[in-house]
Order: structure tokens, then sequence, then C-alpha cells
């Protein structure tokens, strides 16, 4: 008592009183975060931490996980099943065994009579391995469609469409340990302080040891660019073209990893015939980098000891996203950074489990990184499952962007949405809008009765979330993380695993079929499936304990892996990088270079539609804020979605700060608030894209040819002025959340 | 000071002997993270004795206070083991670093339990440059603990203590009556006012982390490595500067804040703010960034152009507009015919034995209290209003607020007193006093009123100190005295003089020296103000400061209204000049004066709203939506507000 009074005023700090700390691993995107959720004597959950000693994350955790905790009774909770026979009537709350009972006899009608690829799955990156391998298991081995994708192919099929051609596997080579190694790094469309702030620190933590070059290429001036020593502000969707220029630099100069090219990989004379094409001088013109930088970009990059890529969504979503990371993989390749420490490819995820929907959910084939098309992989599964091997196709079906279309063209006439929100998520919102009333028959298994889908489902399957399961996440950097259940599910809503299995039994195509009865046991099943000589995605060597005990563990983890624990109890670790002796997934061990040949089919900018449409994420919000808009603490950031735009052309426009504006594309229009900032270009506007009714009304969405992924990121918009008035009314309609 | 101390180090002694028992029952302060990380505990190294200003940063060495008391954190009386819990802490912040991801924010509202609409640490920011040679300095900000926390110093509740552990500066809300004067007085936004709980909370320095030698939740959480805490000016690891302020930064000589910065990079030489305040920030010759106006600004100004308004007037601070004027009035309705009839003045003596006398003291009375019951409902909680007066020794509110009670009792005392002289009044109460007691009563009842003027202007002069806030500069400026001065002068005058007229004139007396008297106040009233006002838009349009942005709105959101209040104000000052000078009297005086009259009120209400809704603090940068009061005021008005999510209290 310094000044004040004489007598002592009460300090009173909330006290969370925790009983006990429970183990989890963030729900929310794919860095991987473990976090501990603490519980008071009574069971309830009254805090939350990040775990001071797990690898990843080590005690820190963004915006979003801090506050996740909190979800668990958010408002619009799905509490009973709910149905209807048409869209437009109300729903009615039904048991569970009505639901199912009522969903499994309309998928068995829709598919005996327009055939079993009617009926289309789709999921997501966000729910449990268990639950992925669970349902990958009931559609291929009970449902028996072959159209059945997760939304993961709106973020991370480019990644794994490049990864696959380039190394024959998908998986990331690299890990976060790779920032401590690495002379030069190079991001390409990733803003990793918004988008994975954890992420972001690793690489602050070890640039506040050591300075590398950073050199960060993106068509805004984000918080990561603008802390880059390089930034690159390229023209929207011409990478490929600056990717090139930097290899013919290379080549040109010398400055290839010959020796590892000649070792490890096919097609170098295809790769130098095409960049030879791509002289730095040429290549400015389309990409905007003036040649001077292009070429001490790729000096730098080549010349330094280890170099390392990463990149998000500015590559990914794109009409040549897979050829991007091709394209960057032929970087590293060139200069000889796979798989050495601080020398990488690592693609940075999106969503919590969008890696363990890739390895175990069979969307694109089957568990455990196999393929539909490959023979003895389908009769591996099959014999495993106990299926006769002719149930599954021999090649992949539709993805879930072709799928919409397919609604729209009658081929499909049922839909199972689990965890994923197209209503808000896909591009070119009018076309999805009209294909979603087609549907004869539409389930929504959700966390959140309010999700905007809902609005077209004829059955609503209310879901549990996050800690309210148990089971597995992997990361970015693949590393294998365990959430433990704290909690019961929400009133009566169900874990997805309980769903899957309680839906299997209403199908008896395949009567051999079994399905395990908790998620810990489906582990050990998983684990049976991922042995084998020469298979990266090995697991074997895991379980829930070890996992636990060494908060998260990176596959390839084997057999051999789990007896050297046994040896050394302290060093519980599986293997933090793949390709490590030069030794790929293809036929023939090397690695694929590929030629990539821009073609821009993009919409530009023109005359009648004068702006780029750029969008993304901002670091409060997850996806389409079904979670996060309804925490205060995250929400209160961003309530309402807005654009920013460059303020001299906004003064041409007469557009000012904090007014609202139209946007007009050729698809339809949205009402946003426009934020002026330099941050973009005088030619682009950017708008976040967590929001219903936004941005997702403009955008056009054009397909990548090999991952069918959508090009958010590049479409040509109008601005046009609009009644204050009536925007205002307009965008606090459009906000139930 | 001594005695002080003595009786504390006792009690602390008694209560560390009384509690040596339950110690093994005690929960510990706080619970440390298993495996927790290096980044999360103190590491002071450096020996710094004084701090920049000069002031010791052992706070023993400052108060004589002794060593090992407990802070008593949730009457826990645990004594924390931190080595320099004793110093002087502060937050460190590298501008240069922070990306503005808000886990500092998060991890604050998360421990402290805060609703959306609360913060006590935000993150704002200002830009500038053109793309792409663009930058953002992002700057979080708290309470920054301040050597001289003038929240403390203004607080009328005594609510704030600054701590000899931590130098935290520590506020109670169940002491706060939530007036939000802390609100005002504080440069940096950190005292944060609840509208839903009605009292005001703020930064608690994580002193219960503290004691076990964690920092603070926030900088443990910050993923850009951009802020930390420890021992005031110690440098930490890895940092090459530790600068007082930042661009956006308040004057540091304010408050003297614990807080230091780094921040290397070079900024673009203006950097704008996103929220909808008209001030930029530019660089001068000494390199500092100095606030400027933001004329672009337009959304919640309404357009450079020139505007009403008229509905906007009407704010928050209402009852204050009340209160002052009321007060005002009041003091100068009561001085004129009391200190006049002292002094001799022939009219006013026979208006003090009239019987409009004590109606017209009666009025005061219920005219102040009204004010006082106005400004009271403008609590949070108006039930502790009685807690206004704990804090003499400090704040500016407590000593006008003593006035203002002292006015009303004393008045109260003289109107009873003066009941005897009073014809009707005693022929009403029939022999109450006695003829002994009519005898003392009247000077008594001089004594009484010549107290309520004294304790009625003391009031008046802090009144007048509690708005000239260095964090509020668009009132640190003589006219705030003068606009006082100059309505006690002319609304005084007005309700006193019109009285004294029309009683004198009705019982057919001379009233013509009462008119020049009240008329020459009036007038005197009048110029004061116009004065005041006149100096005062000379200053805020050449300086550089928010005072400046607040005299930007002034000329454009409320450019027809202000222009209107200067016209009137003028034209009545010619128009009383006029009718005072001419001396002419009779029903053209009438008409006159009653037009001087009614122009004064509308000139007085708009005026005195004027300043309540004009003022711009110095507050942080905010961002677009948060900390955006534009954004802020569209929410409420679209319905925004409504889902809490939103972080912006609906209207109540």
């Amino acid at each position: 008592m310094l000044l004040g009074r004489k007598y002592r005023k009460p300090i009173v700090i909330p006290q969370k009183n925790v009983k006990q700390w429970k183990y989890t691993t963030c729900n929310y995107c794919s860095t991987g975060c473990a976090i501990e959720i603490g519980v008071d004597e009574a069971g309830k959950i009254v805090t939350s931490r990040g775990h001071a000693g797990a690898d990843v994350n080590r005690g820190k955790l963004c915006i979003k996980g801090i506050l996740e905790h909190e979800l668990f009774d958010s408002p619009g909770r799905g509490s009973t099943p709910l149905l209807r026979e048409k869209f437009h009537r109300p729903f009615k709350p039904v048991d569970w065994d009505r639901a199912l009972d009522y969903s499994a006899a309309r998928i068995r009608d829709i598919q005996a009579r327009r055939g079993r690829d009617s009926f289309a799955v789709v999921s997501t990156g966000q729910l449990l391995t268990e639950e992925f391998y669970t349902l990958g298991k009931l559609v291929r081995g009970c449902i028996g469609t072959n159209n059945y994708d997760g939304n993961t192919t709106l973020c991370m099929a480019s990644a794994v469409s490049g990864y696959k051609r380039s190394f024959g596997s998908d998986g990331p080579p690299g890990c976060y340990a790779d920032f401590e190694h690495t002379d030069c790094l190079m991001a390409f469309g990733s803003n990793l302080p918004e988008q994975h702030p954890v992420i972001y620190w690793r690489l602050q933590e070890t640039r506040e040891k050591r300075r590398f070059p950073l050199i960060v290429v993106d068509p805004r001036v984000t918080m990561f660019a603008q802390f880059a020593d390089i930034h690159l502000p390229l023209v929207p969707g011409t990478d490929c073209v600056l990717i090139n220029a930097m290899l013919h630099v290379i080549f040109d100069e010398g400055l290839e990893d010959r020796a590892y090219l000649l070792a490890h990989t096919n097609n170098l004379n295809e790769l130098e015939t095409l960049v030879a094409e791509y002289d730095p001088k040429r290549a400015q013109k389309v990409c905007g980098i003036d040649e001077d930088t292009i070429r001490t970009v790729a000096r730098l990059y080549a010349g330094a000891g280890a170099a390392m890529s990463i990149w998000t969504m500015g590559i990914n979503q794109s009409t040549h996203g897979s050829d991007g990371v091709a394209n960057i993989n032929n970087l590293n390749l060139a200069t000889g950074n796979i798989g050495k420490p601080g020398g990488t490819s690592l693609s940075i995820t999106g969503q919590c489990n969008a890696m363990g929907t890739r390895e175990w959910s069979s969307c694109s084939g089957l568990p455990g990184y196999r393929q539909l098309e490959n023979a003895e992989h389908r009769n591996t599964v099959a014999d495993f499952w106990g299926i006769d091997p002719e149930f599954l196709p021999k090649r992949r079906g539709l993805t879930q962007t072709d799928i919409f279309p397919a609604i729209e063209t009658g081929e499909i006439k049922g839909l199972w949405l689990i965890a994923t929100n197209p209503l808000t998520s896909m591009a070119n919102q009018p076309r999805i809008r009209r294909a979603m009333e087609k549907l004869d028959l539409l389930i929504v298994q959700d966390v959140y009765e309010d999700v905007e889908t809902n609005q077209f489902a004829h059955v609503y399957l209310p879901a549990a979330v996050w800690a309210e399961k148990e089971g597995c996440h992997t990361n970015t950097e693949r590393r294998v993380n365990l959430t433990r259940n704290v909690l019961p599910p929400y009133a009566d809503s169900k874990s997805d695993f309980w769903i899957f299995r309680e839906m299997a039994r209403r199908f008896d195509t395949n009567p051999g079929i079994r399905f395990a009865h908790t998620p810990e046991e489906t582990f050990e099943e998983m684990k049976l499936l991922s042995r084998g000589a020469g298979r990266i995605l090995d697991i074997s060597g895991m379980s829930y304990d070890s996992i636990e005990a060494a908060r998260g563990i990176q596959w390839p983890c084997s057999e051999a892996h789990a007896q050297a624990w046994r040896d050394d109890p302290g060093n519980l670790k599986g293997e933090p990088r793949l390709y490590t002796d030069g030794k790929f997934q293809t036929a023939n061990g090397r690695a694929n270079l590929i030629a990539v040949r821009f073609v821009n089919n993009n919409e530009c900018p023109d005359t009648h539609y004068p702006f780029w449409l750029n969008s993304g994420r901002v670091v409060e919000h997850f996806h389409t804020r079904t979670r996060t808009g309804k925490i205060g603490n995250c929400n209160k950031f961003s309530p309402t979605p807005y654009m920013e735009i460059n303020p001299d052309a906004a003064a041409e426009l007469g557009v000012q700060h904090q007014q609202y504006v139209r946007l007009l594309s050729r698809r339809g229009d949205a009402v946003v608030m426009a934020q002026l900032t330099q941050r973009v270009p005088r030619d682009m506007v950017f708008i976040p894209f967590h929001f219903h009714d936004c941005v997702n009304r403009l955008t056009l969405g054009l397909l990548d040819p090999h991952s069918r992924q959508p090009a958010f990121k590049q479409c040509a918009v109008r601005l046009e002025a609009v009644d204050q008035r009536e925007a205002a009314r307009l965008n606090s309609e459009r906000r139930a959340f | 000071m001594a005695t002080t101390n003595t009786a504390l180090s006792n009690s602390v002694a008694t209560a560390a002997a009384g509690e040596a028992t339950d110690c093994e029952t005690q929960k510990p302060l706080w619970e440390i993270r298993s495996e927790e990380q290096p980044y999360a505990f103190l590491s002071d190294s450096g020996n710094e004795r004084q701090n920049r200003y000069g002031q010791a940063i052992d706070l023993l060495e400052l108060s004589g206070l002794p060593a090992e008391r407990s802070l008593y954190i949730n009457e826990n009386p645990a004594v924390g083991s931190n080595p320099h819990r004793n110093k002087q802490h502060g937050f460190f912040f590298t501008a240069d670093n922070c990306i503005g991801c808000h886990a500092c924010e998060a991890a604050c509202a998360e421990k402290n339990e805060t609703p959306p609409h609360l913060a006590f640490r935000s993150v704002g920011y200002i830009e500038g440059g053109s793309f792409p040679d663009y930058q953002r300095l992002n700057i979080s900000m708290a309470c920054n603990h301040c050597d001289d926390p003038v929240c403390l110093r203004g607080c009328p509740t005594a609510a704030y203590t600054k701590h000899a552990e931590y130098g935290a500066v520590l506020q109670d809300p169940d002491t706060c009556f939530g007036c939000g004067y802390c609100t005002w007085v504080c440069p940096y936004n950190a005292p944060q006012l609840d509208p839903i709980q009605g009292q005001v909370s703020k930064c608690n320095m994580c002193v219960d982390r503290l004691e076990v030698g964690l920092k603070p939740a926030c900088v443990s959480a910050c993923v850009g490595n951009a802020l930390d805490f420890g021992v005031i000016e110690n440098l930490p690891p890895n940092r090459e500067q530790a600068s007082a302020s930042i661009p956006g930064f308040p004057d540091p000589q304010i408050t003297r804040p614990n807080i230091r910065f780094q921040q290397t990079r070079v900024l673009p030489e203006e950097m704008r703010r996103p929220d909808a305040m008209p001030v930029k920030y530019h660089k001068d010759d000494k390199g500092r960034y100095r606030p400027l106006v933001d004329r672009r600004k337009q959304a919640h100004a309404g357009g450079p152009e020139r505007r009403w308004n008229l509905a906007r007037l009407s704010s928050r601070e209402n009852p204050l507009v009340l209160f002052t004027l009321s007060s005002q009035a009041a003091i100068g309705a009561v001085a004129l015919p009391l200190l006049g009839a002292l002094l001799g003045v022939e009219s006013l003596q026979q208006f003090q034995h009239s019987a409009a006398y004590l109606p017209l003291a009666i009025a005061s009375l219920l005219l102040v209290g009204g004010g006082l019951l106005a400004s009271t409902s403008h609590l949070g909680k108006p039930r502790r209003f009685y807690r206004g007066f704990n804090n003499l020794r400090h704040s500016p509110v407590s000593r006008e607020g003593l006035g203002i009670a002292v006015f009303i009792a004393a008045l109260a005392l003289h109107i009873l007193l003066s009941i005897p002289a009073s014809g009707w009044a005693r022929d009403l109460l029939g022999g109450t006093y006695g003829p002994a007691g009519a005898a003392i009563a009247a000077p008594a009842a001089a004594v009484c009123g010549v107290l309520a003027v004294a304790a009625g202007l003391a009031g008046l002069y802090y009144m007048n100190r509690c708005y000239r806030i260095k964090a509020r500069p668009f009132w640190d400026h003589w006219q705030t005295g003068a606009g006082f001065g100059g309505n006690t002068l002319s609304l005084g005058a007005l309700l006193s003089g019109s009285t004294i007229v029309a009683t004198l004139a009705a019982s057919g007396a001379d009233y013509r020296q009462a008119l020049s008297l009240a008329g020459a106040l009036l007038v005197l009233g009048l110029a004061l103000e116009a004065a005041g006002l006149a100096a005062h838009a000379r200053a805020m349009a050449s300086a550089e400061h928010e005072g400046a942005a607040s005299h930007y709105m002034q000329q454009t959101a409320f450019g027809n209204t202000y222009l209107l209040r200067n016209g009137l104000l003028g034209l009545n000052l010619l128009l009383a000049a006029a009718l005072l000078i001419s001396g002419i009297d009779g029903a053209a005086a009438l008409a006159g004066w009653t037009a001087v009259g009614l122009l004064l009120i509308a000139t007085s209400v708009i005026g005195r709203a004027l300043f309540y809704v004009l003022v711009i603090p110095t507050t942080m940068p905010g961002a677009f939506f948060w900390k955006n009061k534009g954004f802020e005021e569209h929410a409420r008005e679209i319905g925004l507000a409504d889902m809490p999510q939103v972080g912006v209290v609906g209207s109540r």
C-alpha cells in the first residue's frame, strides 16, 4: 500500500479450483496443440491451458485454443435428432432410432432406384481419426457409394495431389523442428501469424536465436509479409511462373544439386527444357516480381545450406494448386532440400484432422494411403474388413466439388453431410443453394443445429464435439495426438463414432463386416492395417497411453520404434522426416519432377469487374464461424464481414472507411463493410471467408484439374454504392450469430 | 505515515502468526503447470536502483514499509516467494514483434473471466505507407501500473491502491460506485467501466502468478514474443531498446507509466488509426509521432461537411449537463443577493427582507439538489453515493462533491434560520422560534449563508479541476473554468435577477439598481464564456493533440450546432450589453431581458452538451471493430449489439 488506503482492500482474482487436468488436442487447426482441460470437483469444465510439456506448442495456444473450452455449451447446439419430409416444413424432434431408421431406409431406397452412387457422403477434417476410419468402413463397406469425399477438397486436396504426383504418396515430409535447422525459409501464400499462430511462434523462437532469410510470397502485405526479409507481392495465381523463373535461374547458373537430381528423380530433362522458357526477363511481366528480385531469391534459396518451403491456401486454392505444390517440390528436389533437417516441402494444413481424413477416411481411396485403383490394396482391405473385394469400386468417385454439380444434374439424389457447412464454405453459393433444393434426402450431422446448411436438411443428427468424444488427430507434421474424453455429449447428442456404428447396424450389405466397440479398439484395428514393409504411414508402434505420455508421436512409428522406447523410455518418438534416404513411394523409388506450364485460366479483372477478389482467414475465427461466432471473446474482433480495400481505389469510387459497399461478380452479390487500408493493392479487395452469405456469393471456384480443389482466391468483382440503411439491415439480418 | 506503517506491520505480523497453523491446508496462490517453460518464469537480472524518472525501484525503500507482507489474494494469507516482489514491475512491449493475434487478450479474458464487452488488455493498431510499402504497428496495452496513478488520485471512492508489492495498482470493484471518472483520467483505457455491472474493474497484473514467480497470463500467452514483463528498466534478453513511448502512445509524462517499448523498425512518417477517431500520428523533426487531426475520417463524423447532429447531443453524460448547469445556476443565484446584501447593496437588502427571498433560496436548493440527484443516478451503483467522499485526500470529484454537499446543507440551514426574518414563513410556522430564537437566528442565518456561498464556490473550483484532465486535452484549457464561472454568473444572475427585479417591481420599489447589477453580472458571465470559447477555439485549432480532433468534430459533425451556439451567444452578449447600457426599463426591458434569458438557457444547454460529446481522450488506438466507437454506435443502431458475442453493450 504505497498509495491509496490505510486499510487493505480485498484482492479478488477468479479462482478456477481445478481438481483434474485432462489431456486433449485442439480441435481447430492442424497445428496440433496439446490442451489440458481443467475440471472441478463437480466435473464441470472451468478452464484450460496449453500443455507446457507438449513439443508442438510448448504451453502456447492461439486465441481460439485459449477459449475453446467455452464452446461445449455455446448457443445453437443440437440437443435431439430432427426430422421432416420436406425442407420447407418445420422440423419435428424424434428419437435416435427413428432418425437413423428413417435415414437408412431412405438411403437404401434412393440407391435401389438410382444406383448405389446416387447417394453421396461428404465429411470433413474435424472428426477424430477413428471416426474417419469407421465412416470410411461404413461408406465403402456397407453403404457402398463411391461418391464419398471430405471438405478437405476445399483446403488440402492440392497438397495431397501434389505430394502424390511428386513423391508417390501423400504425407508432408518435414516437421516444425526444421525451422531450427533451415538457412532460408520461403512461404508461399501462407500467413502463419494469422492462420497458424503457434507454428509462427515456433518459427519466431528460432529467428530470435538465429537470423536466416525469410521470404514471403503473398499478394497482400500480411503481418508475415511485413516481418519478412523479402516480400514478393506477386500477381494472384502466378506462383508457377515465379517458381519456374527461379528454377530457370538455378539451372542456368548451375546452382542445382545435380547429384541429388540424378540419383533420386525422374523427368529432369523435361523440367530443364520447360523452365528454360521461363527467363526472369519474361516471367517478371506475368508474375509482377522484377527480374533482379527473382534472381536474388533463386540464388538465396539455392545457395542456402538447407532451405525449406511452406505453403497454405495461397497455393492450394488455385486452378493449378496441384501443379503449384508439385512445382514447390521441384524447387526443393532441384536444390536437394527433401528429407534433410531444415530442407523440406512442408504443406501447412488447415483443419485439425485434415491429415487424419487423408490417412484413414477412405475418401479418396482406402485406409492407410491405399488406392482404389490398386487391386492388391482393394484385396487387402476387403480381406481385413471381411467384405467381397468386388464390392469396392475400382477407381475413385466424385470429389466434393463434383458432387454438387452432380446433384445439379440429377445424378445424385441423396446427401449426408458430416461436420461441414457447404452453404457457407462452397464457392459460387447461388449454384450450391439451387443444388441443395433438389435433394430428395439431405442428412446433416453437425454439432450445431443452427449450422446454415440445416435449412435444407430432412434429417438433422446432433453430434458431440471435441472432448465430448475420445480419439486422435494427426497434425501438419504427421504427429498423432490424443483427445481424452472430458465430458459427456451435450444433451441427447451422440459422438460421430456412435452414429456411424449405429448407422452401420442398419446396412446388411456385407454381413461379415464388424465394427469395433470403442475408439481405442478402432485405433488398434487401424494399427494392424498400417503395418507393412516400405509403408510410410505406419502407426503400429503407438498406443493411446504412449501417445499421451509423449504428447503426440509422429509417424512413421513402427513396432521397431516401440521396441526402442522399451529400451529407452525417455525417448518416445517416431520419425520426424520422410524420404531421408532419398527413396520415394513411386514405382521406381525416385521422385517425379513435374514440368508445370503456366496457363492463365483465371477470371482476371477487366473493365466490367475491375478488382481481384481475394479471400482468407482471420485469427479469431475458424472456418464458417459455427463455433467461434458464438464465443464472444473471439467473435468481437470481427463480428460482421468486412472488406479490405485500398484507400486510393476507395477514393475514386467514393467509398468511405466503415461504410457498406455492395460487391458484384458474375455469380452474385454481397454486402460488406469497407476497411480502407494500404495492405491490399489498388486492384484487389480482400474479404475474410468465414461469414455466411458473403464472399462465396461472389467466388467462381474454378477447379484444379488434378485435385478438384476450387480457386477461391482468384476471381473478379466490381463495387457499387449501396443505401447505407438497407445494407445495415441486411448485414444484421445475415448475422444470426 | 510512520505511525500508519507501524500499525500496519503489527497487524500483518499478528495475521501471519495467526495463520501459521492454517498453512498446511492453504492452497497455492497459483498452480504452476507441470513442465512449465522458461518463457513463463520471471527472470530478472538488472540492478537498476532508480527508474528513468529518478524514482526508487525498490518500493520498500520508497515507502518505508516492511517486507514479507501478504497481499491476501482471495484472502489467502500466503506470502509469495518472488524475491523481487517489492520492486516496481512493468510490461515490456516489443512493438517490432507484435502480430496482433489477440492471444494476450484471450488469455487475460480467460483468466479473469471478463465478458466480451470488457477487456483488461486490448490490441489496437495504427498503419501507414502505401502498398506494398505498408506497415502496421500493433499495440497491446493493459494497465501500466503508473508511478503517478491518476486513476487512484481521481477515484472518489478510493477503490484504488498502489501496492508496494510489484508496484501493482489494483482496484476493488466492490468499493467502486461506477462513476467512471477513472476511465476519463487514464490515458491508456485501462479501467473498464461495465455498464451492465455498474462498476469498474481492471488489470490486476496477475499478482497471483507473480507471487509464484510466473509472468502474467498475457505475457506467457504471447506468440509473437512481443510482450514481456519484469522489474522496470530491466531490458529483457535479446532486446536492445527500452523506450518510454511508441507512436500512438500518450505522453508518458502524464502518469509515468511502467511500460517500456522496443520499436526499432522505421515507420512511415504518417500513421493512421483504423477506428473512427479523427486522429492520426505524424512524425515531427525529432522523430516523435504527434497526434494530428485526420480529416479523412468521415464515417463517424458524418463527413467533412458541417452538420447538426442534434440527436447526438444527448449522451450518457446528460445527467452531468444537468448537474453542472443547475449547481452553477443555484450557487450564482444564492450568492448574488446574499453577498450583495452583505456588501450593502440597498435594493438587495430590501429583497432579502421580502417575501420572495426564501422561495428563491428554496428554488436554488431544489435546483442543486435535483442536479445532484441526476448526477447520482448517473452512477453505476447509485446506492453507494455516500462513498463519493472517500478520497478527499486526492480526488477533485470527492472535493467537488463535498463542496456541493456543504453548500446544500448550509443553504438548508440558512433557509431554516431565515424563517423568523420572513414575514409569511414566520406567520405560517407560528411562534416556533420564540423571540430569543429569532434574535440569534438572523446572524446565524448570515453565517450559514456565507458558508454556503464559500462551499459552493469551492465546489465550483473543484468541479473545474475535475475536468482539467491531461488525458482529455479538449477539456484541459482555461475555457472550462471560464465556462463554468461564466455560467455561474450568467445563470445565477438570470435566476436571482429576475426574481429580485420582479419582487421589487411588484412591491413598487425601485428595481433599476438591481436590474443593472444583475444585468452587468450576466453580461460579464457571457463575456467570460465567450472569451474562453474564443481562446479555446484558437488553441485547439493549432494544437497537436486530441483536442484538435475534438475541435475538428466541433466544426464538422456538430458544425452547424456549434455555429448556432456561437452566434446565439454573441447575439445575446450584444443584446444584453445594449439593454444594460441603454438602461431602459418597463415593458421593453421585460421583453428584452426575457429574450436574453431564453437565449442564455439555450446556449448554455447546447454548449454544455457539446462540451461532453466532443471530448476525445488520449486513449490508445482501437481496431476496426474492437474499441472502435464508430462501430459500437453503429452496432447499437442496427441491433447487432443485442447479441452479446458482438462485444458491444446494447442500448439499456
